[in-house]
């Protein structure tokens, strides 16, 4: 309405608002425009000269281009409703107490960031039980920990502490901090930018921490690659992320990574960059490049700690491969609050054997962040090269697996290695021996060899302290981390299980991942009700509440009804002079529904036992008859996890 | 109105309002040249169209800001300041004053937008009567009236058909200050035009006269920072046609459209922050012995009382 009339009554067309809208617009007051200043001085010739300029009343407009008053206001007061921007008031938000408007600083709201779609589906996912939020912070788990927060701390605290080092060279944590940025920048500069997800697939190089912080600090979310990984295996996790860059080798031994990725590339649409440490490879950027360009404009806000910022996905021991996004909430509380547990401090040297790439060594990573630790890198596990790094780098804190403890055993390389300097050693990846975990002990003289339990989903769960008796570091993967909660349950039956006895083991916490990504069938499988992540690992409890491993449910063989865990077969085995890993799978039999049947890699220059001598062998050792292995086959290597775990899936039948 | 216009001296009369208004809070007082303001305003937004037999427009202006408030953050700013309702609180006893005293028709001039033409175009526009009147010049700030004593003021006008002796406009235009003039000589703009949040502003000055040449002003993007009443039909558009149930609510929910809601609770009177019920029941507060006035009134009679006997 317009002065009680409506547009009909008045005559406006939206054709008319098209023709003198703009006319009209700029000669009413919206836009003045006064030269001299001729009121003050009562110059009425200048006055009436810039009448028109200074702003016209809808009745002078309307006389001086030919329409009705009315349709003079109808018009300008819709274009001013048309042109008018909301939200512009938003801009003296950050004004004033010293700070001034520059243009050049100020970004229009409507050009602000925005999450994209897949960056949202992520975030979405960052779904945890309310009440169990509540209870994480009010205890104070969960707190304001980021990487870039960390790192930034340290930098302005420790700015020439190491922070890695590799081989000859050493970074310090204001280097660190720097080239984070830059790369950071970067990263910026190709379109990269929060929620965005980053796949890398590097060894344990410094440029992978670097990129790791640059992502962070980007409010990025990173997806590892394991290194083994091939096309397929990288097109399945690439477009199951979503990831808009993948960080990679520009060559590797017996493969091409950063030409397989662009390859990669007419598959996964939404892999916009391949980004490559090496030589110059066609259509890939370079990585070292990025991280040595200058920093050009200002970076994005820093994350958050309940922002998402890691991508991972399962070891593989399942067929399909399962997403598990993580928050700085869940992964930096437990490496905050684990760091003190394990008697670590910003004077200590870590060395991972375990890739980055996985969760255990991307603890590790965390871990020394917490504190402002030196990340001692070996950038790929091989016996000789663990020793070397040892000898070499003089760490005082060891992250490895019992298959890489028991490889450089059985080489006997430790005992040609300087193991002083070790003060903590956690051995974690798969359940360990007892007699594996007494052996090292006796060869670290002023150190403590300790387990951990973690999955993908969790983290450090369980680990035993350095303060443990050995018995208890030996013959158990130790109490729960801090924040932590676990319980042995019956898995058919749901009911809780006395200490001693088996069952599967079901943890809550702070340091839980909230479900998997895309995936909510394998969520709703993964969880019983109260939130408790069904870990599908066997354990027992003892009475002091240190957890021993024994196995994975999936592994039970249920032999006519009487069901066994084969790990103790497989411990047996592994101690056999002609036998240097074993893993026991089980087998369709029509009769019974399933068999034991034995996978065996030799020991170098072993013969291979025949299944009967196998047999005597642990029968002698006291196994019953009826978890006795009733095939026997030989491999020439066993499929292992990053983390030196048998895959267990991959271990195919022959035709009889 | 008993007495008649030919019995009352002008000059004393402007004397006697002038004193008054100082009496009030009025910074600065002056009187328009009736004739220069109708000349220079359009038809229907002269003071005759509201009030046909005026004689005389009588401005007055009221501010003033302490040093500290200019470092405040922007957003607290804008609440404190706005002085303009102490400037119409004058005005309007004003107008009673010189009926009272005077005996001749006055009236507050309403400082309100004009219902005729929307909320963008005031009935009567202040700032031409207090420029007229001699009591601030026009500056580059988009036409901000200035005063070179009093800075920037709130204005506020009473017609009366009581002839007074007009006041000249201001000889000298204080706009631009010296340091906005060297800043132009460096960078083309003056402070004024580099930090508006909106660029709303732009202009030049002479290099050789240091006065200002051309004042631009584009008063659309200024109203799209600083009237929010236009934002209130926008939010809600923006929830009809939001597609999205969350969009939807955030376009009526959200802590800035939440903000437009307050805002417009507070114009209304309705409740706000309590309805003092609590208050109603509070003992310290129903009870307090110098919350009458009359009470603290007599409390500080007995105190001077007392202190002129220990005097003695």
């Amino acid at each position: 309405m317009t002065r009680g009339l409506t547009r009909r009554q008045i005559g406006v067309t939206e054709e008319m608002i098209e023709t003198f809208g703009d006319t009209i617009f700029r000669m009413s007051h919206n836009h003045q425009v006064r030269d001299g200043d001729p009121y003050r001085t009562l110059d009425w010739d200048e006055i009436e000269r810039q009448r028109e300029q200074m702003g016209l009343s809808d009745a002078q407009i309307a006389a001086r281009i030919g329409l009705t008053q009315n349709q003079v206001l109808y018009i300008r007061t819709v274009l001013e409703r048309r042109r008018f921007h909301t939200g512009h008031y938003v801009r003296l938000l950050e004004l004033g107490g010293g700070k001034r408007f520059r243009t050049e600083r100020f970004t229009p709201h409507l050009d602000h960031f925005t999450y994209s779609d897949d960056a949202l589906e992520l975030r979405a996912a960052m779904s945890f039980p309310p009440e169990l939020a509540k209870k994480y912070v009010e205890e104070g788990w969960w707190r304001d920990d980021t990487l870039s927060g960390w790192l930034a701390r340290h930098v302005d605290e420790r700015p020439d502490a190491p922070a890695i080092r590799h081989g000859e060279t050493t970074i310090s944590y204001a280097e660190l901090g720097g080239k984070a940025e830059t790369l950071a920048g970067a990263l910026l500069g190709i379109g990269i930018g929060p929620g965005d997800v980053v796949a890398v697939q590097l060894p344990n190089l410094p440029e992978f921490l670097i990129a790791f912080l640059a992502i962070a600090r980007l409010g990025g979310v990173m997806q590892t690659v394991h290194m083994p990984y091939r096309a397929a295996e990288c097109e399945t996790l690439l477009k199951h992320s979503a990831a808009k860059a993948v960080i990679c080798l520009s060559e590797a031994k017996d493969y091409a990574p950063a030409q397989t990725m662009r390859n990669l590339q007419n598959q996964c649409p939404k892999l916009k960059h391949v980004i490559a440490l090496g030589p110059p490879v066609a259509g890939a950027q370079s990585l070292s490049d990025m991280i040595a360009s200058e920093l050009a404009g200002a970076l994005p806000d820093p994350p958050v700690a309940s922002d998402p910022f890691l991508l991972l996905y399962t070891s593989g021991t399942t067929a399909a491969p399962k997403g598990v996004p993580l928050s700085y909430h869940n992964m930096l509380s437990n490496a905050r609050l684990g760091a003190p547990e394990h008697e670590l401090g910003p004077d200590d040297v870590i060395l991972s054997a375990a890739p980055f790439s996985h969760l255990y060594g991307a603890y590790s990573f965390h871990v020394a962040m917490a504190v402002g630790a030196c990340n001692l890198l070996l950038p790929a596990f091989t016996p000789p090269g663990l020793a070397a790094a040892i000898d070499a780098g003089r760490p005082t804190a060891l992250w490895t697996a019992p298959a890489h403890v028991a490889a450089c055993m059985n080489a006997g390389l430790f005992d040609k290695t300087d193991l002083s300097t070790l003060r903590l050693v956690i051995m974690s990846g798969s359940a360990c021996p007892p007699e594996l975990v007494r052996a090292f002990q006796a060869k670290v003289p002023n150190g403590k060899v300790t387990q951990l339990w973690g999955m993908t989903e969790t983290q450090g769960g369980l680990y035993s302290r350095p303060g443990d008796p050995p018995e208890v570091s030996a013959g158990s993967a130790g109490r729960p981390s801090p924040g932590t909660e676990v319980r042995i349950i019956d898995p058919e039956t749901g009911s809780p299980r006395k200490p001693g006895e088996e069952g599967e083991l079901q943890v809550r916490g702070p340091l839980l991942f909230p479900g998997y990504f895309k995936n909510d069938a394998a969520t709703e499988a993964a969880f019983a009700h109260g939130g408790w992540f069904r870990s599908g690992d066997l354990a027992v409890e003892d009475d002091g509440g240190h957890v021993a491993i024994t196995g994975r449910i999936k592994d039970v063989i249920n032999r006519g009804g009487v069901k066994f865990n084969p790990r103790d077969v497989e411990d047996l085995l592994d101690g056999h002079p002609a036998i240097a890993q074993s893993a026991i799978v089980p087998m369709p039999d029509p009769v019974l529904g399933e068999k034991a049947c034995a996978f065996v890699t030799l020991a170098p220059g072993a013969a291979a036992p025949t299944l009967e001598a196998l047999a005597a062998y642990l029968l002698k050792h006291r196994i019953a008859k009826t978890k006795l292995p009733e095939r026997l086959v030989v491999i020439d290597e066993m499929p292992l996890t990053p983390t030196r775990k048998v895959i267990k899936g991959r271990l195919a039948i022959p035709e009889a | 109105m008993a007495r008649r216009t030919q019995d009352i001296d002008p000059a004393e009369a402007k004397a006697a309002i002038f004193e008054y208004c100082k009496r009030k809070g009025a910074l600065a007082v002056g009187v328009a040249d009736l004739e220069a303001v109708e000349r220079i305003c359009p038809p229907g937004y002269r003071p005759t169209d509201i009030m046909p037999r005026v004689k005389s427009v009588i401005s007055l202006g009221v501010g003033g800001q302490t040093q500290g408030a200019w470092s405040v953050p922007a957003k607290a700013l804008g609440y404190f300041g706005s002085t303009e309702s102490r400037a119409y609180t004058i005005t309007y006893g004003l107008s009673f004053m010189i009926e009272s005293k005077f005996g001749v028709p006055s009236i507050y001039c309403p400082p309100d937008m004009d219902p005729d033409a929307g909320p963008r175009v005031p009935l009567q526009s202040l700032k031409v009567h207090a420029e007229i009147a001699g009591i601030g010049a026009r500056s580059l700030a988009g036409d901000i009236l200035l005063h070179p004593e009093y800075g920037y003021m709130y204005f506020a006008s009473v017609f009366t058909e009581l002839e007074l002796p007009p006041d000249q406009p201001m000889a000298t235009n204080p706009c631009p200050a010296p340091s906005c003039v060297n800043m132009y000589k460096q960078i083309g703009r003056t402070p004024c035009m580099k930090f508006c949040p909106v660029q709303c502003l732009d202009g030049e000055v002479d290099l050789e006269t240091g006065e200002q040449k051309v004042m631009r002003y584009d008063m659309a993007a200024c109203a799209e920072m600083t009237q929010q009443y236009e934002t209130v039909p926008s939010a809600i558009m923006n929830a009809i046609n939001a597609s999205e149930p969350q969009d939807r609510e955030d376009a009526l929910f959200d802590p800035d459209n939440k903000m437009l809601w307050y805002k417009m609770s507070v114009g209304s009177g309705g409740l706000l922050a309590q309805c003092f019920e609590c208050m109603r029941v509070c003992p310290i507060a129903t009870k307090a012995p110098l919350a009458d006035p009359i009470l603290r009134h007599d409390a500080a009679e007995a105190a001077k009382a007392k202190t002129t006997k220990a005097a003695e």
